[in-house]
């Protein structure tokens, strides 16, 4: 158990000093889960912060919050399973509609009629969920790296199950369930790594091990075991059904997720796709500015009225 | 519609309203300005091992609230680069500020300066008081004030049968391996983790001048005594903030710490900062230096 030493000790370190503080925070509260929100300024309109995988919190939003915040009211939330919410347990609690029931939940408790969407990576199947469901809540949607299963997996990471123990540890074969349950620190340094893949990215990078590691490894094989869940059919479904504005952001030598899949995204939802010549799976983290002035520019092109 | 947006599009955050070039002596200054606010603040170039781009990370934030003045420090950048020692003393870079204060119709200003920049502005704050708001001195390079780092310490212009360490810092290894002395100083200067992306533009901007253009810096008077320094800071009548990081390896702490008391100025210290905190804990000195320049602004008006 030694995971767990490891997660205690890196629950002890201090947060670190934010360039913005939060002017609200609370908990929403669903079916007993709680989930820890923050607001930041009080612009128009709000731009929520979707959580995605359960691997890291709301701070990988952390390049975004001041710059956001400066023109517009910004809303976070830690997805179950990180942060400062919960972490209930089983594969059920971690599917995309008990994160875009969440997402509901927080816009509720913070008493916000309509929002623009903005989400990375996983975050992509619950903000298409809101937007298809809730059409009066959702006046755009920016994916960033959207994990989405319209266009094949990197075909390196098709070849091992999650599931199933494996008799290797080498490269892909470590997003396996087992491995993360033996060597649970040996598979964030693998994942991170293939998330960040431009140089000068050692603080993102400990940065996201460190907020790994706030969970127990558990916890994380019941949220991907809650992803695996998410029907390809029943997300085109979805896709097919959004009518607001929507652009796509997606890094061109993103090793975790192709850029077909943003760009199948953009072509399902109607939207538009900007390719991030260079740019890895976490451009919010490694291209902050320009990832930041795409947010704008999108929000600004919505126009006054939709808001 | 799909848009590709370039990988290593060299943009700036924010880019000067205004670009200006001044001459003196037949050396020509390049500066910049940025933004319109009140008071201005005048970054000043430092060791002509970078030039002005090594306030990046100042330059955004500040033009948002002040009027920013940078120039290229002569011997790097798009200024220029005389082939003498003599046109690198202090009182050329000095007298360089001020050539920028008159052509940019710039009355007065706060001085921001980093290690050199710093000497550089408590020089020109006590030499024309009426032009200078108040002055910022980071990690200043003043020696005389407080013991040098413990080490051995070897002679600049001397062959010398070791590289090691600080040896590095003599001119034939210079002119020898210009790349393993910028690597080894970048490596000093930033002593921070994470600092892989200033250590390569510091080492980038290095290469934008020469290993025998920089031996001229080094060769440049400087004041060369406690005494001559002390009658520099104690001449200082406005208003000093000394930022020093307490992990600087270049400049002792101490010196800072010595030069907030001999100027009457306010001792900040950046706890595991090294020498440049202006690059690696930009949002702490962007505040320091925003609220030191308005509180200067508000005094004026």
């Amino acid at each position: 158990m030694t995971a767990v030493k490891e997660l205690s000790g890196a629950r002890t370190v201090p947060e670190q000093t934010r360039a913005r503080y939060p002017d609200a925070t609370g908990y929403a509260e669903r079916d007993g889960v709680r989930l820890f929100w923050e607001r930041y300024g009080d612009g128009e309109p709000t731009l929520f912060l979707l959580p995605t995988w359960s691997i890291v919190h709301a701070r990988f939003w952390k390049a975004q919050i001041p710059y956001l915040a400066r023109h517009y009211r910004v809303l976070t939330f830690d997805g179950r399973g990180n942060g400062r919410s919960d972490r209930p347990a089983g594969a059920g609690a971690y599917t995309e509609r008990e994160f875009a029931a969440d997402a509901l939940a927080v816009l509720d408790a913070t008493a916000t009629r309509r929002a623009v969407l903005v989400s990375l990576s996983c975050g992509a199947l619950w903000a298409t969920l809101l937007a298809a469901d809730h059409p009066d809540r959702v006046t755009g949607s920016f994916y960033l790296c959207p994990a989405v299963g319209l266009a094949p997996p990197h075909p390196e990471r098709a070849v091992h199950s999650f599931m199933e123990p494996l008799d290797t540890d080498d490269g892909w074969a470590r997003y396996n369930q087992h491995y993360w349950l033996r060597d649970y620190r040996g598979f964030l340094e693998f994942f991170f790594g293939h998330c960040l893949t431009e140089p000068h990215s050692t603080k993102q990078h400990e940065d996201c091990v460190g907020w790994a590691l706030g969970i127990a490894p558990g916890t994380l094989v019941d949220s991907q075991q809650g992803l695996l869940l998410c029907g390809l059919e029943r997300f085109r479904e979805s896709c097919a059904r959004v009518r607001c504005p929507v652009l796509v952001v997606h890094g061109d030598e993103d090793a975790i997720r192709p850029h077909a899949q943003g760009a199948a995204l953009a072509e399902a939802t109607g939207g538009r796709l900007v390719t991030l010549a260079g740019s890895g799976h976490l451009p919010q983290a490694r291209d902050p500015v320009r990832v930041n002035l795409l947010v704008r520019e999108f929000v600004e092109s919505l126009g006054g009225p939709a808001r | 519609m799909t848009l590709t947006m370039a990988a290593h599009d060299p943009a700036r955050a924010a880019r000067p309203g205004e670009q200006g070039e001044v001459e003196r002596d037949g050396v020509r200054v390049c500066w910049e300005r940025y933004g319109d606010g009140e008071p201005t603040v005048l970054l000043l170039p430092t060791w002509s091992i970078v030039h002005s781009r090594h306030w990046k990370a100042q330059i955004p934030y500040l033009a948002r609230h002040l009027r920013v003045l940078t120039f290229d420090g002569r011997g790097n950048g798009r200024s220029g680069r005389p082939p003498t020692a003599g046109a690198y003393d202090d009182a050329e870079y000095v007298a360089d500020a001020l050539a920028v204060l008159d052509a940019s119709a710039t009355e007065r200003a706060v001085l921001v300066g980093l290690s050199r920049g710093g000497r550089w502005a408590a020089g020109l704050a006590a030499a024309r008081p009426e032009r200078v708001l108040g002055a910022v001195l980071i990690d200043p390079a003043i020696a005389f004030v407080a013991p040098p780092h413990p080490g051995p310490v070897y002679p600049f212009d001397e062959e010398l049968d070791t590289a090691e360490g600080w040896a590095k810092f003599n001119r034939h290894y210079w002119c020898r391996d210009y790349r393993g002395f910028l690597e080894f100083f970048a490596g000093q200067a930033f002593s921070e983790t994470h600092s892989t992306k200033q250590i390569e533009d510091m080492v980038e901007w290095g290469l934008e001048t020469t290993a025998e253009t920089l031996v001229l810096t080094q060769l440049g008077a400087q004041p060369g005594s406690r005494a001559e320094v002390e009658t520099i800071l104690r001449a200082v009548r406005c208003p000093v903030l000394v930022v020093h990081g307490d992990d600087d390896r270049v400049r002792p702490h101490a010196a800072g710490a010595a030069v907030a008391e001999l100027t009457g100025g306010t001792l900040v210290t950046i706890g595991g900062g090294g020498h440049c905190p202006q690059a690696r804990h930009p949002v702490r000195v962007n505040l320091l230096l925003r609220e030191f320049a308005e509180s200067l602004g508000r005094r004026a008006t």
